[in-house]
């Protein structure tokens, strides 16, 4: 199967420029999708899930976004755009009561001829091993590849990631993993945050405050990015953001040099 | 025991997402005290009114406004009594004018809400300060639910974010500290802010948050248990409700800043002047102890989303932070976010050697 | 009755006329007043956004007033304790003098209280059986309760001493005396009260000490004899009514006394604060000091330490006390210095820095000026009618004649 594998990568390899080509065209035209998400404003982090304002009845808009930053700063409706979150190996919080969660997959910005194209099991030719390796393509996710951090090079694209499926991540077993659980992957590693987030102390939820009422769950992903787990020098786990404006100043001060002098005597 | 403190039918999803609660039918509460002494009293005061001095104060203050229909419902709530010590009519009279007024005023539809504390809830709140990025989302969301005056000259914010620093060590600080000439034995290094104290930056304003060398603290009403502000409030207009939140009868409130002046938290804010409240801002579903617009020289305060969270929803904040670095919920529930906080993780209450038992914790992992 | 009604006629007759001084006087104390008008409405209009207040500093020169003036009225005691208690007999002639100094201090007081309130016309929440008052948990409750009463046992007293003066009746001591003793005991107990008032407030690590009150005490029996002798002196020069030297004297002891205690308090505070110098004495460095390069106030403590510490010095050499020339413009800076050491000095750090830190200022505005000036205007003209009207009566310019005899 093996020996099978490589011989199909030999012929397949002379195809991989053009299918590149291809792909590059398909990204170029994408630019024309984003005057349409000027509308939308981010909700945890940018470049996770989006809201689209509306409004719901009259004066009364599901979000509220911020003119400065383009988050959202205020929920007329927390289940807006929601489905089931669906069931959970472990019992949970959410057994007593109602688990929402925004769905990812069908956002995914994959075209049809990815599937088909590239990630059809076959193509792109199968890494001979797990070792890091300059990456051809998605080098606007994981900028660095050969010193990604998740995991300290512990792991590789397909400990997460379905070979085949894109749309799809994948557990220790090689079953896929829903994009709107990826709590379900992340736990496998992350034990204690997972059974925090499982209770309510770890992460976010919107809705109801009851421990029985209805919550809209953020999953690991919204907040988190696992191509960009530490950002870099600032060892954090969450990507940094505009700041919300500060606050007036009050009368009589002209400028803020006072909060900067930290001489204590 | 504690299955019966968990309000489970109550909160139904129509509820929480509806969050309509006009609330008039809901203000059901046993027969306040003394509902006959208010009434006369209040009779009383319209008869002297006309003539007593404290009137002609009122008469002098409302002159200002021109808008009759306004000036006449103004009238009218001048000479309302204290909230907490009206009867069910009397509160409903209350709200019903203010519904009137504001709806008038905002040219929407706007509620009033009247909803009493639910039995068996008492709301706690519960921050991890070590997810804390100081975007301030939060202190925006609180003033879009909120109703707060937004302007230039009177911004209003209940919630305060502290950026403090981590502490900075290096060898050229070695000689830091006093002049020697003073003969003051002191250290150099170490001699300068690090960690949770309250000496942080109010108005910082990087491009980008988290900064690598700074950590944040949000500042907000804490609804202690044993408030200060309550204390001193001379008129009782200023006080703790059964379900825990400390609110203020904007409409009783002489403002006259005591409770500003004993809050340790700094959480209480005046209207220095008539709030600047843009009408398609306005956020119409209001409770009467909780968003509904305020008049100048009231005092107002974080009330944890009462108009929200006494009909299931989490406060704004809570909702809007993007880290999930809030949680709120029923301290009476032991199944509650909160309350698994507080079993689980390590909280600390702000000055908590003021005694004043906030039901606000932070929290680390 | 009639003889009553009298009474008022003739007190403001007499009131009313006046020489080419008095009238200037008056004229000068009226020109505050077209601005305080202006100043109070705006206010009243506008809020209190037209002060310099923020939700930094939000208690500001009002009540810096507020609480100076309530340590004169507490002052006047200083006329009425040496008269009742120790017999001082020229004192006693003119104690009603103190009794009107302290009834025009406590409408000071009340304006500069109805000039803090943010909803003025809410004020009748505070009325007991009217509104609701937070007794005996509130401090402010205390206050309105101690001042109130204050207020009518001395215009009590001393309308009642006045009135029998002007009828020519002996007093009847069963009534006025226990008057007078009770007057005495609740001076010192608004000042008290006063002090409470804000010490009570852990949130304000700068006043949360047991040393305010008695601090608050020694000050007002400085600053209020000082105000007293200058008084006496301008009413000696300006009016038949003699007041001994012996009063003189005896007042501008008190004042050593107290100052002298004063000054050793303040000296004590600022070591205890400077020497641990722990985060709640940020609070008397701002002010002594500035603090992150915020030092409008420290102008303000130098000047006030300046004031008493000289006045100090100088009261206790007794050929420049017992000097009548030099000693009203002594009185004058022991005056002013207590009023900042009370007012600008006390109020404004009590609020810098916030309870979570923060450094801010406090400029009053001109508008807030205007309204401070109107109100020290308005209660010197109170002043000015109520001992013009003692003196007369006293003098028995004012007196009763029966109106059959007066034809």
């Amino acid at each position: 199967m093996v020996n099978n594998m490589i011989i199909r990568e030999n012929t397949i390899m002379k195809m991989y420029p053009l299918s590149v080509i291809l792909a590059t065209l398909l990204f170029v035209q994408t630019p024309a999708a984003f005057s349409e998400e000027e509308k939308k404003c981010f909700e945890s982090r940018e470049g996770a899930s989006l809201a689209i304002p509306k409004e719901i009845e009259k004066g009364w808009p599901n979000v509220k976004c911020s003119p400065d930053t383009g988050g959202v700063l205020w929920w007329g409706d927390p289940f807006d755009g929601t489905i089931p979150m669906g069931e959970m190996p472990i019992e949970a919080d959410y057994s007593k009561g109602e688990a929402v969660v925004k769905p990812r997959e069908n956002q995914l910005k994959l075209f049809a001829i990815c599937g088909v194209g590239c990630h059809n099991g076959v193509f792109p030719p199968f890494p001979k091993d797990k070792n890091p390796r300059k990456l051809t393509m998605h080098t606007d996710i994981i900028p660095d590849s050969l010193d990604l951090q998740h995991g300290r090079g512990g792991i590789w694209c397909l400990d997460c990631h379905h070979m085949t499926k894109r749309k799809k991540l994948v557990d220790n077993f090689g079953n896929e993993i829903s994009f709107n659980e990826p709590q379900k992957l992340c736990g496998k590693c992350h034990g204690p945050i997972y059974r925090d987030w499982r209770e309510g102390i770890h992460g976010k939820r919107i809705g109801g405050w009851a421990s029985n009422g209805k919550k809209r769950w953020y999953v690991c992903t919204e907040c988190h990015n696992p191509h960009d787990v530490q950002q870099g020098d600032l060892n954090s786990g969450f990507a940094q953001l505009k700041p919300e404006q500060a606050p007036v100043l009050p009368k009589g001060l002209k400028n803020t040099d006072h909060e900067r002098i930290h001489k204590h005597h | 025991m504690s299955k019966k403190l968990i309000p489970t039918k109550n909160l139904s999803d129509e509820q929480l997402e509806g969050c309509e609660g006009l609330g008039l039918q809901a203000l059901g509460i046993d027969a306040e005290r003394g509902g006959a002494v208010s009434s006369s009293r209040r009779q009383f005061i319209r008869n002297v009114g006309g003539v007593s001095a404290a009137s002609m104060m009122g008469a002098a203050a409302l002159m200002t406004h021109s808008d009759q229909a306004q000036a006449k419902s103004t009238w009218a709530e001048w000479f309302q009594g204290n909230y907490r010590l009206m009867t069910k009519k009397e509160k409903a009279e209350a709200i019903a004018r203010l519904e009137k007024r504001y709806s008038e005023e905002y040219g929407k539809k706007v509620t009033v809400d009247g909803t009493d504390a639910q039995e068996g809830v008492l709301f706690g709140y519960a921050l991890n300060i070590q997810k804390c990025i100081g975007c301030r989302r939060c202190v925006k969301a609180c003033v879009k639910e909120n109703n707060q005056s937004r302007s230039k000259e009177q911004e209003m914010e209940w919630i305060r974010v502290l950026k403090m620093e981590k502490g900075e060590f290096s060898k050229d600080k070695m000689d830091d500290g006093y002049p020697l000439d003073y003969g003051v034995q002191v250290g150099g290094n170490a001699y300068s802010a690090a960690g949770v104290v309250l000496e942080g930056e109010h108005y910082y304003d990087p491009e980008k948050v988290p900064e690598s060398d700074s950590h944040y603290m949000p500042i907000a009403c804490m609804q202690c248990e044993k408030p200060p502000c309550v204390k001193v409030c001379p008129i009782r207009t200023t006080y703790r409700e059964p379900d825990g939140p400390v609110v203020i009868d904007y409409n009783w409130c002489i403002g006259c800043r005591m409770c500003i002046g004993a809050c340790p938290y700094w959480a209480r804010r005046f209207n220095w002047g008539e709030p600047h409240l843009p009408k398609e801002e306005m956020n119409p579903k209001t409770h009467y102890l909780g968003n509904r617009p305020r008049m100048k020289g009231v005092v107002e305060k974080c009330t944890f989303c009462l108009q929200r969270t006494r009909h299931g929803r989490y406060p704004a904040c809570v909702e809007v932070c993007p880290v999930g670095a809030r949680k709120f919920g029923n301290l009476l529930d032991p199944e509650s976010e909160v309350r698994r906080i507080l079993d689980r993780k390590r909280v600390f209450r702000l000055k908590a050697e003021a005694n004043t038992y906030p039901k606000f914790f932070y929290f680390v992992d | 009755m009639n003889k009553f009604i009298k009474f008022i006629i003739d007190y403001v007759v007499y009131v009313a006329k006046g020489g080419p001084k008095f009238y200037a006087w008056m004229g000068f104390l009226v020109l505050f007043v077209g601005p305080w008008i202006y100043g109070s409405y705006t206010q009243a209009t506008h809020g209190l956004i037209v002060t310099g207040l923020t939700d930094q500093v939000s208690w500001g020169l009002y009540l810096a007033n507020f609480v100076f003036l309530v340590g004169v009225a507490a002052g006047a005691v200083t006329v009425v304790f040496p008269a009742y208690v120790y017999h001082h007999e020229p004192m006693h002639k003119v104690t009603v003098l103190g009794e009107m100094l302290a009834v025009a201090a406590v409408i000071m007081c009340l304006l500069f209280v109805f000039m803090h309130l943010g909803r003025p016309d809410r004020a009748w929440h505070m009325i007991p059986y009217l509104g609701v008052l937070n007794f005996p948990s509130s401090m402010l409750t205390w206050d309105v309760l101690v001042l109130s009463v204050y207020l009518i046992l001395n215009l009590v007293g001393g309308f009642y001493f006045l009135y029998k003066k002007y009828v020519d009746e002996p007093l009847n001591n069963k009534f006025y005396l226990p008057i007078i003793f009770i007057a005495i005991v609740w001076a010192i107990s608004i000042h008290t009260v006063t002090a409470f008032f804000i010490n009570t407030m852990p949130a304000r690590p700068m006043w949360h000490h047991s040393m305010m009150p008695i601090r608050f005490i020694t000050t007002a029996f400085a600053a209020g004899p000082a105000l007293i002798i200058v008084c006496f002196l301008i009413i000696r020069q300006n009016t038949k009514l003699w007041i001994e030297d012996s009063v003189i004297d005896l007042l501008s002891t008190i004042i050593i006394f107290c100052l002298g205690i004063a000054l050793f308090l303040t000296m004590s505070e600022v070591v205890t604060e400077l020497y641990a110098s722990t985060e709640h004495s940020f609070a008397l460095k701002y002010l002594m000091f500035g603090k992150h390069g915020l030092h409008d106030l420290v102008p303000w403590f130098w000047t006030s330490v300046v004031g008493m510490v000289l006045g100090f010095i100088l009261l206790l050499v007794p050929r420049i006390r017992k000097n009548y020339t030099v000693l009203p413009y002594i009185c004058l800076m022991i005056f002013g210095g207590v009023w900042i050491e009370k007012g600008m000095a006390l109020m404004i750090p009590g609020s810098i820095p916030t309870p979570i830190g923060e450094f801010s200022l406090y400029e009053p505005t001109t508008l807030e000026l205007f309204n401070c000036a109107g109100n020290w205007a308005i209660g010197f003209i109170v002043l000015t009618i109520l001992l013009k009207g003692a003196i007369g009566i006293l003098l028995g310019d004012v007196r009763y004649a029966p109106a059959s005899a007066n034809r």
